[in-house]
């Protein structure tokens, strides 16, 4: 687990190595003042997760296609408790096919994004997705603003 | 024809033929009856002329009595009185015959008693005569006065007689005019009844005739059915069977014996011989089906099979309903047909199906792999070589740059290229729901998610009047995008990009060349561009799959753009031409139906 100290509370569930890399980098030339938490599947999220002496998080980038646990099933067990209510999720994967964008909205995801593929991409999305108005955006939820593109 | 019409109605015949005998029986009875009154026409003319004879011969014997009287009296010979003279024995029969001859007439009988009276007092004469004539001392006044009585009562007697024998042959007379007469009625009478049956016999076998003569029509046509029912079994492949459930008999028709894979009439219908053909594993189905029907009377419907001598099984569709036949007795009636081919053609079809699912499914999994698992890879290439080109480009030679730009154009280029092919295998797939949707808010769509291509190529889009159309929202989203990115794609690089998209009325030429039977069956849309365009005679050949045109490597496309495009509006059950002139750009026509066509 690498830990960056601050203020906002960002975890990544991925295992793809290589994505974590680019995210942490990314997140790193953003200079933003945030603390990232990686997991490596959904297993080990959910067990962080349910500790209860964690700071929650603000936003989780989950991704959906993991071994174990998938990122689907991450996202019942944490919807399915009110603990979590206020934390958002962006959903963080490859697919963008419309079986997954429309499950993971009705099992309660904030936002859909594919993973970019340039970094520049990847820089933009985080920064806007981190910055994002999360009261604003939930409470208008619908399934066009739901995806995000860049 | 309207008489030979009411001939074969054999009712109307019936009726005529019952009016006709009913005739017939009156005017016999009327010939009865006048043959019964000339028989006692007859009768009474015999009886008259008897009457008249008898009275005759009185009248003879009285007048030979009389002379024999006469000569005694003049001769006083005893020879004239000798024989039996005055004995009445042969007057008394002849009266007894008159009284006989006129018991049944009360006048004559009269006019004989009155005769009888004069015979008696003729008699008694006779006798005062020849008492006076035998004395010794013949009184000659006496004597003559008795002789003239005698011969008065004679002549009264003659004339009362000869009065009788006039009213009796008078009688006679009428009787015999009357005959005449009477007979003349009955010789018409006869001639008519013999006419008249002659008539009735001539019809009723004419109306035989003709019975027979249609009862062999429809014989023969029977017959001719019955053939072509035959031959009609034979062809279809069925054959039919009868139950009669009063006299619990059988009747298999020709090919039925044919199916089982024997002769026909190859053995004695029923149960017994039948279930020799039915395969042993349908045996108990099958018997307890048809029993049971047996039993509840209800319709039945099965598929077994015939175990034919030779080992060849046949699939069987056997259907059984229940009716009566003219005698009224209950008949189950089944036919049974040979579905050995359609079995075995819809086992091969099912067979096909699943093959073809199993290749759908692995087609399905291939399409995965190539939309996620290969993406997968290419993107954290093109993610590497994202941060190689900010970090690292500075580091390489100008050759390596060179290499290092190719790595990334081909890199791009296989990105689209596996979008496209995502793309194109989405409209294959199912799921296909129509829904409702107004094309300017597609377009405008469009125009959002392609907005960095159109600034980047400085094109002018104008979006005309578009109808609100029932049709499958994300392929025609993916529609137009492929249109207008094949406009921008397309483009001429010293001129300003103008691509217009409107829906246009559809013309005359348009209907007769794509065989539109109503102008208001499709929508069309237009989409027109001042690129490079092309030549026409390619038009066709755009459409295809990994088709393209240009291979300058500045038109970087897939060949599959257009693909999808056709693929699309073949799903909404349109179809889409184009139109293209080099140097001056392309029409793309998009034909789509309106209303229930999808």
């Amino acid at each position: 687990m690498i830990t960056h100290q601050d203020s906002m509370h960002i975890l990544l569930a991925d295992d793809d190595e290589d994505d974590r890399t680019f995210f942490s980098e990314a997140i790193q030339e953003l200079k933003m003042n945030n603390k990232l938490t990686l997991f490596k599947d959904g297993n080990e999220l959910m067990d962080y997760l349910v500790h209860p002496d964690i700071k929650l998080p603000h936003v989780l980038f989950l991704d959906l296609n993991m071994p174990g646990k998938t990122g689907i099933e991450c996202l019942k067990q944490i919807r399915a408790n009110t603990r979590f209510k206020d934390v958002s999720i962006a959903i963080y994967s490859t697919s963008s096919s419309e079986k997954d964008i429309e499950d993971t909205f009705i099992e309660g995801a904030n936002i859909y994004i594919t993973k970019p593929n340039d970094f520049s991409s990847l820089k933009k999305v985080i920064q806007e997705v981190v910055n994002m108005n999360w009261q604003f955006h939930s409470s208008g939820l619908n399934i066009e603003t739901f995806f995000f593109s860049t | 024809m309207k008489i030979l019409g009411l001939y074969k109605n054999s009712q109307i015949f019936k009726i005529a033929l019952a009016i006709a005998i009913v005739v017939v029986c009156y005017i016999a009875s009327v010939f009865y009856s006048q043959m019964q009154k000339l028989d006692s026409t007859v009768e009474l003319i015999a009886n008259s002329n008897e009457t008249q004879l008898e009275l005759e011969k009185l009248l003879s014997v009285i007048s030979i009595y009389e002379t024999s009287l006469r000569s005694y009296i003049i001769t006083k010979d005893e020879a004239y009185i000798k024989n039996r003279f005055l004995s009445r024995g042969k007057i008394e029969q002849n009266i007894k015959n008159l009284k006989k001859l006129t018991s049944n007439d009360f006048t004559r009988s009269q006019h004989i008693d009155r005769l009888k009276k004069l015979i008696d007092y003729r008699f008694k004469l006779f006798r005062q005569t020849l008492i006076i004539a035998k004395s010794k001392n013949v009184n000659r006044l006496e004597l003559n006065s008795k002789l003239l009585e005698s011969s008065d009562v004679t002549e009264m007697m003659k004339s009362f007689v000869s009065k009788i024998i006039f009213s009796e042959s008078a009688k006679a007379k009428i009787q015999n005019n009357n005959h005449q007469f009477e007979l003349q009625d009955s010789i018409t009478t006869a001639f008519l009844l013999v006419i008249l049956s002659l008539v009735i016999l001539f019809l009723s076998f004419n109306k035989m005739n003709v019975d027979i003569e249609e009862l062999k029509k429809a014989n023969d046509k029977l017959k001719l059915l019955n053939e072509s029912y035959n031959t009609a079994e034979m062809t279809a492949g069925f054959g039919h069977w009868m139950l009669n459930l009063e006299t619990s008999t059988y009747t298999f028709s020709d090919n039925l014996f044919r199916l089982m894979g024997v002769e026909p009439n190859a053995f004695e219908p029923n149960i017994e011989n039948t279930i020799k053909y039915i395969h042993p594993d349908d045996l108990d189905y099958v018997t307890k089906v048809h029993k049971d029907s047996l039993l509840n009377h209800q319709s039945t419907s099965m598929t077994f099979r015939f175990l034919t001598p030779k080992g060849e099984v046949r699939y069987i569709m056997g259907v059984g309903s229940f009716t009566k036949d003219g005698n009224g007795d209950l008949i189950k009636i089944g036919v049974n047909y040979d579905i050995t081919n359609q079995y075995k053609k819809t086992l091969e079809l099912e067979n096909n199906n699943k093959e073809l699912k199993y290749i759908n499914t692995e087609l399905e999994a291939f399409n995965n792999i190539v939309s996620h698992d290969l993406q997968e890879p290419l993107r954290k290439i093109q993610m590497f070589i994202s941060r190689l080109e900010e970090k690292e480009l500075d580091l390489l030679s100008q050759q390596g740059k060179d290499y290092f730009s190719k790595i990334r154009v081909a890199a791009n280029r296989m990105q689209t290229l596996l979008i496209d092919l995502v793309n194109y295998s989405r409209t294959i797939k199912g799921d296909k729901v129509f829904v409702e949707t107004d094309l300017k808010m597609v377009l405008d769509e469009i125009l959002q998610d392609l907005s960095s291509n159109i600034e980047e190529k400085k094109a002018a889009i104008e979006i005309g009047k578009l109808p609100t159309i029932k049709v499958i929202p994300f392929q025609i989203k993916q529609l137009f995008i492929n249109l207008i990115s094949n406009s921008l794609k397309y483009s001429k690089e010293d001129i300003v990009s103008q691509i217009k998209i409107t829906s246009k009325k559809i013309t005359e030429k348009e209907m007769r060349d794509y065989k539109i039977i109503n102008k208001e069956d499709y929508y069309k849309i237009v989409i027109t561009d001042n690129g490079i365009g092309f030549k026409q005679e390619y038009a066709e050949k755009i459409f295809l799959l990994f088709k393209r045109l240009e291979t300058d490597p500045k038109y970087s496309g897939t060949g599959l753009g257009l693909a999808i495009c056709n693929r699309i509006v073949e799903n909404h059950k349109g179809f889409i031409k184009v139109k293209g002139e080099p140097g001056v750009g392309a029409k793309f026509y998009v034909f789509i139906p309106k209303g229930d066509l999808l």
